[in-house]
């Protein structure tokens, strides 16, 4: 299974054995439900990662290393959750007010439960405007904003590319001896 | 500019308060129950001071002894599967070790299978205490003005009952090495033996309010047979509202 | 070894310029910025929370009752406690988190920008909603940060202002749940490729650690919150014994959230200080997988202790919770051997980072050894609620949270700004805060072993004095040592030197791109072959070194 997976799965399995041994020592409702949920909790997502998994085929290889091992080219070394795609290098969102006016309906909101019915009622309505402009801005990127890459995921083969951003910078001063 | 060599300040500060605190300016209990809890503390605190002492005696050592010295690169060491077993191994043996000295002071300081020579019920209330003497007429009311004084016969088992009549509280009598929350629908019990005759002082240890520094009170420990000419006195007034003796 | 140049994207048509100024931020989308403004806003909260503690080290200096009336005390007590524990302590690091994270998983924001955006924004206005409780009627709360019921309820405490304290907190939770989804997607989804889960940084891992605790312990938290509130507003009787209630309900369900809470506090603080001890001398972590696990030993025993903070109302099973508590000082030691394994043998440099994260190892021990000791129930009956209890979690809280938060700032200034900070201040810095620090904190585990009750506007037993004296003198030396910072702060962004992209011969990712990033932060990634990347790039032609074979922890000799 993959790595997150996992994670989620002993986290669930602590939670489950810690709660029962908890009941058992000490008949305390509260701390043993509690500790139960977060034996379900996460285990209900590790769960689904699995499943995910198994659908993609099951064994944790990624599709371009499967295409690699079908094309006889060697693997290289563990890659990452997946290889760059065409699809993942979409735009990162533009600047958006959206969040904070959510922010402010929210805040409005929970307030007016202090204050009154009046002001929840302001708050939904500004949380339902800010949630209206939000979707619309996703969508509009949605459809204009993805971007047109090549196919072909970066490999090690394609060498050194000559860089205008050298790195490492030579230090100016000594840090060492800490001014 | 080189930093010079220095042993932190709070090395030596924390050193010099141990050996205070282990040379007994932390206070002993004037309870037997309270016995197991001062042998306990002084096992938790040598051996928390030998860990210190170790602990930033490596740093420091570390710190002086592998200066950067040029731009050679030291051993790229990634781990010693061996030591890291054994500083995983011992520090569980030694809390397991605590955890069964534990377990051992903690049955004494909670013991009430012994049968109560005194019965008294302490009530918390903002911001003072009641204390009734449970089979007599006995009762101690204070205020934040005047403090209440609980008194006990020395060398007799008193089972305190604890109880709140309106927020959360804490009955803490700092030479017991003992404290207890009032909590409000709950009896807590709990016993005292006094071994030694005194005047003890006693606080509210649980936030509760506005007056809540003012919550004070006092044990008065005497010997058995003042105390019960003192009860008698007490039980004949038998008042609400009448501090101390 | 070769670097990726990544196809930069190419911008809709629709596009308007960037916004500048204050619009920009109030825009913002990129975590670098809200990065920097979770840091700045929960900074401005700590020096509002660190005034407050001012005021209550002025009142205890000396017996009786100086400049406060007792109402005003429990107030500045209750709302210091919830600025510095709800409002700044885990903040401060998701700010760290939120800029960091990204950079060092070679990703180029996290896995959803817009919510991070909302996370920030939510959490200042519920800061705001907080701060309000001391402009109504009856003042902020005065309950202590605990709020325990049945105090908090309707019946002891009429004003608003616990209300809005409820509220606000509730929001800020929000917050603090949806900015955990966030992060703990981004680190699942969203590392380059090579980034595999043992290849990344510890601060990475803390981060990872810390936020999943945040999705199990915060909601508890809004419960227990949402059950306060009705109990004030709308006549439930959860914690009302008259009606079948129970007052230790509340304390259960807290102290559920509240044990992970510290945890919360410290994990991305652990993990700031495996960044610089490795750094700063020159070699790779002592241990790498058993920090991982030494991580993940402490989050999951964090969830078994929470009774530990109510072993005196007698209602709780004692030695479940005491082994619990002792055994988190194992992953907890394992952390600190490591970190001088790390450095044993290593070639030290003393940078102003570097004595921060040495300073947060000898406090942090004193913290930890302490809580071993409460972790014990006789000895916590004894000092359970006195300034023993103060003192220690003052020594993790203040002495190291705030060693490792800084150790994190002097580490990462220069990345975010392009300059450093002054070293010759940082030392003036280090020191004051060194010597105020213990000067405050460790007379009070004195005068708390001799019985000195915490939350006490005032105090009538004269031996007590000297101790609560120099606690003051102290806690204005740590005033001093935190505008020495801000001095080197103001004065290194305009005149610092400049840094260039990697000032300290750094180990992660961050360190390969620009001081401060680009928008899209990297131009050029490397190949990832171990948790160093920074170092085997810079290593690239060494062939000790070479490929990162050498420094790969899954194939090295390990003695």
């Amino acid at each position: 299974m993959t790595d997150e997976a996992g994670v989620l799965l002993r986290v669930s399995i602590f939670g489950f054995v810690a709660g029962t041994i908890y009941w058992f020592l000490s008949y305390e409702a509260l701390g043993t439900v509690a500790l139960l949920l977060l034996g379900a909790g996460p285990g209900f997502a590790g769960l689904i990662l699995v499943q995910e998994q198994r659908q993609r085929g099951g064994t944790g290889e990624s599709r371009a290393d499967a295409m690699r091992r079908l094309a006889g080219i060697p693997p290289q070394d563990p890659p990452g959750p997946r290889d760059l795609e065409a699809d993942d290098l979409g735009v990162l969102p533009l600047p958006t007010i959206w969040p904070l006016a959510a922010s402010l309906g929210v805040a409005v909101l929970f307030t007016g439960l202090i204050y009154g019915l009046w002001l929840v009622i302001l708050g939904i309505g500004l949380l339902g405007y800010a949630a209206w402009g939000w979707l619309a801005a996703v969508n509009r990127e949605n459809r204009y904003g993805r971007i047109q890459t090549d196919t072909q995921a970066p490999s090690p083969q394609s060498g050194p590319v000559s860089d205008p951003n050298p790195y490492p910078n030579p230090p100016e001063q000594d840090h060492r001896s800490g001014r | 500019m080189q930093p010079r060599r220095r042993v932190p300040a709070s090395r030596w500060l924390a050193v010099a308060a141990l050996v205070l605190a282990a040379a007994g300016c932390t206070p002993q209990s004037v309870t037997e129950q309270g016995q197991a809890v001062w042998s306990l503390y002084r096992l938790f605190l040598y051996i928390a001071a030998v860990v210190f002492v170790v602990v930033s005696g490596l740093v420091i050592w570390s710190v002086i002894r592998y200066r950067r010295r040029d731009d050679e690169l030291p051993t790229q060491t990634h781990g010693n599967n061996r030591l890291e077993l054994t500083w995983t191994l011992i520090p569980t043996v030694i809390v397991l070790a605590l955890f069964v000295f534990t377990l051992r002071a903690q049955d004494k300081v909670l013991d009430t299978s012994g049968k109560p020579d005194v019965n008294v019920t302490v009530t918390a209330f903002q911001w003072s205490w009641r204390f009734t003497y449970v089979g007599s007429g006995a009762e101690i009311v204070g205020s934040p003005e005047t403090i209440p004084e609980m008194v006990v016969p020395v060398g007799q088992r008193v089972r305190v009952k604890l109880v709140s009549a309106d927020v959360v509280h804490s009955f803490y009598v700092p030479q017991t090495l003992f404290k207890r929350q009032a909590i409000p629908g709950t009896d807590n019990t709990f016993d005292l033996t006094f071994e030694k005759v005194g005047l003890y002082h006693g606080q509210c240890t649980q936030f509760c309010g506005l007056q809540h520094s003012d919550m004070v009170f006092r044990v008065r420990v005497v010997s058995p047979g003042e105390y019960q000419s003192w009860l008698a006195a007490a039980t004949r007034r038998g008042q609400a509202g009448k501090p101390g003796t | 070894m070769a670097t990726t140049e990544l196809p930069l994207p190419a911008l809709p048509e629709a596009h308007h310029e960037e916004p500048a100024g204050i619009v920009e931020y109030l825009t913002t989308v990129d975590h670098k910025k809200i990065g920097i403004l979770y840091i700045f806003t929960s900074f401005a909260i700590f020096l509002a929370g660190g005034v407050l503690s001012l005021v209550v080290r002025w009142e205890l200096a000396r017996p009786g009752l100086q400049v406060l009336g007792e109402n005003t005390y429990n107030q500045v007590f209750t709302m210091h406690g919830t600025l510095m524990i709800f409002l700044f302590a885990a903040q401060v690091s998701t700010g760290l988190a939120n800029y960091m994270v990204p950079l060092q998983i070679g990703a180029a924001d996290v896995a959803f920008p817009r919510a991070n955006a909302m996370s920030y924004w939510l959490y200042l206005f519920g800061s705001l909603i907080v701060l309000s409780s001391f402009f109504v009627s009856g003042g902020p709360a005065a309950v202590a940060w605990t709020a325990y019921p049945p105090l908090s309820t309707r019946e002891y405490f009429q004003g608003t202002g616990m209300d809005l304290w409820i509220i606000g907190l509730a929001v800020v939770g929000v917050a603090g749940i949806l900015g955990a989804v966030n992060l703990v997607t981004t680190i699942f989804r969203m590392r380059m490729p090579g980034m595999t889960m043992f290849r990344l940084p510890l601060f990475t891992w803390g981060v990872l650690v810390n936020q999943l605790l945040i999705l199990f312990a915060f909601p508890p938290l809004t419960v227990v919150f949402a059950l306060l509130f009705l109990e004030r507003n709308f006549g439930a009787q959860f914690f009302d014994p008259t009606f079948g209630g129970s007052p230790i309900l509340y304390q259960h369900i807290f102290w559920f959230f509240g044990h992970p809470e510290v945890y919360i506090i410290i994990l991305p603080i652990f993990g700031v200080i495996s960044e610089v001890i490795p750094v700063f001398s020159r070699k790779p972590l002592f241990g790498y997988r058993a920090m991982v696990f030494a991580f993940f030993g402490i989050a999951a025993l964090s969830f078994g202790v929470w009774a530990h903070h109510m072993f005196t109302t007698g209602l709780v099973y004692l030695p479940y919770f005491s082994i619990m508590s002792l055994l988190i000082a194992v992953p907890t030691g394992i952390k600190v051997f490591n970190w001088i394994g790390t450095m044993w043998r290593g070639a030290i440099t003393l940078s102003t980072a570097m004595l921060m994260a040495l300073g947060f190892i000898l406090v942090f021990v004193v913290g930890g050894i302490t809580g071993v000791m409460l972790a014990s129930p006789p000895i916590d009956f004894a000092v359970n609620d006195t300034y023993f209890l103060v003192a220690h979690f003052h020594y993790i809280m203040v002495g190291g949270l705030l060693y490792g938060m800084f150790a994190g700032f002097y580490l990462w200034f220069p990345k975010f700004t392009g300059r450093l900070l002054s070293e010759r201040l940082g030392r003036w810095h280090f020191w004051t805060f060194l010597v105020g620090f213990n000067v405050t904190f460790f007379f009070q585990f004195l005068v708390g072993l001799d019985g000195m009750p915490r939350r006490i506007a005032d105090y009538q037993i004269q031996r007590w004095e000297t101790a609560n004296l120099l606690s003051t003198v102290g806690s204005f030396l740590i005033a001093v040592s935190v505008v020495i910072f801000i001095w080197n702060f103001l004065v290194s962004i305009r005149r610092g030197e400049p840094a260039g992209d990697d000032p300290w011969e750094g180990n992660s990712l961050e360190w390969v791109t620009s001081s401060p990033p680009p928008s899209h932060n990297f131009h050029h990634l490397p190949e990832i072959h171990s948790e160093r990347p920074a170092f085997d790039y810079r290593h690239r032609d060494n062939p000790a070194f070479a490929g990162g074979v050498h420094s790969d922890p899954e194939r090295l000799d390990r003695g």
